[in-house]
């Protein structure tokens, strides 16, 4: 498969804070990739030195299989479509005016113009003055701009930004139809991996400039271990057997209940044994999955790299 | 491309209320002009000249590169509010030709202006002050050597509005261009310095012609002058890291 997006490398650093740290990025063609991150985590700065609005300090980046460096420039953005960090426009304009800004500046006809209204649903809004449009509407409108001319990349940090729960969820039907419908490769960042987690089909962590985590949203999945519960008849024997065999322990919710740390199989069947071999009277074990917003957490409090 | 450049540049001006200012400005400068004319006639002659005098005092002095200023400003204040930044610096333009779109733009408005600028100095000789016979041709000229005089003064309000994301600074700055122009001049610096060719070009206050025929070396210093700031403009556009609010 190849990659439309490919970062070596990749720093920038402002004075002694490092805001993109060795960011080695890659986004197959034809895939919706999630870039997730708290906010400050690195997102706008990496997507805006993928089209070149920001100087990397070190490393490369390469879009649409070219370069991206003063000779491709013009080549690669012509394929290219982008929202960062909020949608652009201009407040005095209508929808219409603000597209025929942008189609004239990407050598895109006219005609295109009603092509992307449609598609974001703003047709009958179209000569409305864009300073009298929700934020709803504006994003829309940030999407059709980016829509225009069909590119073959679609960079877009944070659509769904301060749209209500409907809002979010036409926001994301729009997206995930974008390769099928456009056949469009999509970067599409968030704060919040829920958002987007129905719509991506992989996905990358960041947090304070490192990528903690890449690949498909199956294999970020399987971080869901989480903790077990474990409810005994004896949990004071119970917690003497766990100590001897140096497993951290915490209370559960009710005197019965332990809480253990995330344990593979193996040795869990095999402490299971051993507490049942010393009477501690298991009643039950349960392990507890992690949600995906729980383990983007525990990788981004942590710090922890997975692979 | 270019061509593309100036178009959406155009397309912003579109119910823009910099055209009150436009329409404003040299109203009011016609009016000082024109009543400081009609109450000195014991000092000046009564002629489409000595109206001249008072029509550019007024305006070179306090109106002319403001209004440069304010045109200039206004057009990146566009581009500073909202996150207009990326999306002009992500098109596939040539990063330099968006500012020399923006110099054109706003060159095509102050000769625009200086049209309004004649047509008012027609109306208050005519009208107002009830001059005898029509204005010399040579009027016209000196207004269109004002726009060649303001390239340069276009090009570094347009540079300034673009580093300095602040609405008053370029006008302010055209402001004491505007007297520090008139300094100039009267020392005899006029090629010297942007704001004082601003004044030259358009004769201000004056009835006799302040280039004496020396248009090459006026023109050149125009062209020189503009190109400085261009020149300048287009490294920063390259070099700098884009920041959008």
């Amino acid at each position: 498969m190849t990659n439309i997006i490919e970062t070596h490398d990749l720093c920038k650093i402002y004075g002694s804070h490092a805001a993109v740290e060795h960011l080695d990025l890659v986004v197959p063609q034809g895939s919706v990739y999630g870039f997730i991150g708290p906010n400050g985590a690195g997102k706008s700065t990496t997507m805006k030195m993928l089209l070149g609005l920001i100087h990397p300090t070190q490393g490369t980046v390469q879009l649409l299989g070219q370069p991206m460096n003063d000779r491709n420039r013009l080549s690669i953005l012509r394929h290219t479509g982008s929202l960062i960090e909020s949608p652009a426009g201009y407040a005095h304009l209508t929808a219409q005016e603000n597209l025929q800004i942008v189609a004239d500046l990407k050598q895109v006809p006219r005609k295109d113009i009603d092509r992307v209204l449609e598609i974001v649903h703003l047709r009958e809004y179209r000569r409305r003055k864009v300073g009298q449009y929700s934020l709803g509407m504006r994003q829309r409108l940030g999407i059709a701009q980016a829509l225009l001319g069909s590119p073959e990349l679609l960079i877009l940090d944070e659509p769904t930004n301060g749209l209500d729960p409907a809002g979010i969820q036409e926001m994301r039907s729009l997206i995930a139809e974008m390769p099928s419908s456009c056949g469009a490769t999509v970067l599409i960042s968030s704060h919040l991996l829920s958002e987007l987690e129905m719509i991506v089909d992989r996905v990358g962590v960041i947090n304070n400039g490192r990528l903690l985590f890449q690949g498909p949203l199956d294999q970020l999945r399987r971080h869901s271990r989480g903790d077990i519960l474990l409810e005994t008849l004896d949990p004071d024997r119970a917690r003497q057997v766990l100590l001897a065999n140096r497993v951290r322990v915490r209370d559960g919710n009710s005197p019965q209940c332990l809480i253990l740390p995330a344990l593979t199989d193996a040795p869990l069947a095999e402490l299971v044994r051993r507490l049942a071999d010393q009477g501690a009277g298991v009643v039950g074990v349960t392990r507890r999955t992690k949600t995906l917003e729980e383990i983007f957490l525990s990788l981004t409090e942590h710090g922890e790299e997975v692979g | 491309m270019l061509l593309r450049c100036i178009l959406a540049e155009n397309r912003k001006l579109h119910g823009a209320a910099i055209w009150l200012v436009f329409l404003i400005v040299p109203m009011l400068s016609a009016l000082y002009g024109t009543f400081n004319f009609l109450q000195n006639l014991e000092l000046l002659d009564f002629d489409w000249y000595n109206l001249w005098t008072q029509h550019t005092l007024f305006y070179t002095l306090f109106f002319f590169a403001p209004m440069v200023g304010v045109y200039a400003a206004y057009l990146w204040r566009l581009e500073h509010l909202g996150h207009n930044w990326n999306l002009i610096m992500s098109a596939p333009v040539h990063r330099s030709y968006l500012f020399v779109a923006k110099f054109l733009v706003v060159a095509k408005m102050t000769l625009l202006t200086q049209g309004w600028v004649f047509l008012l100095y027609l109306a208050a000789g005519k009208l107002w002050a009830r001059l005898p016979g029509w204005p010399p041709a040579q009027i016209i000229l000196w207004l269109l050597r004002g726009v060649l005089g303001s390239l340069g003064v276009i090009a570094f309000e347009l540079l300034l509005a673009m580093v300095i994301r602040s609405f008053a600074v370029p006008v302010l700055v055209g402001l004491a261009g505007g007297v520090s122009g008139m300094l100039a001049v009267s020392k005899g610096l006029s090629l010297l310095w942007p704001f004082a060719l601003m004044q030259a070009g358009m004769n201000a206050n004056r009835k006799e012609d302040m280039l004496g025929g020396q248009h090459l070396p006026f023109v050149l210093a125009c062209l020189v002058w503009a190109g400085i700031f261009l020149a300048v403009a287009a490294l920063l556009l390259r070099a700098r890291d884009v920041r959008a609010e």
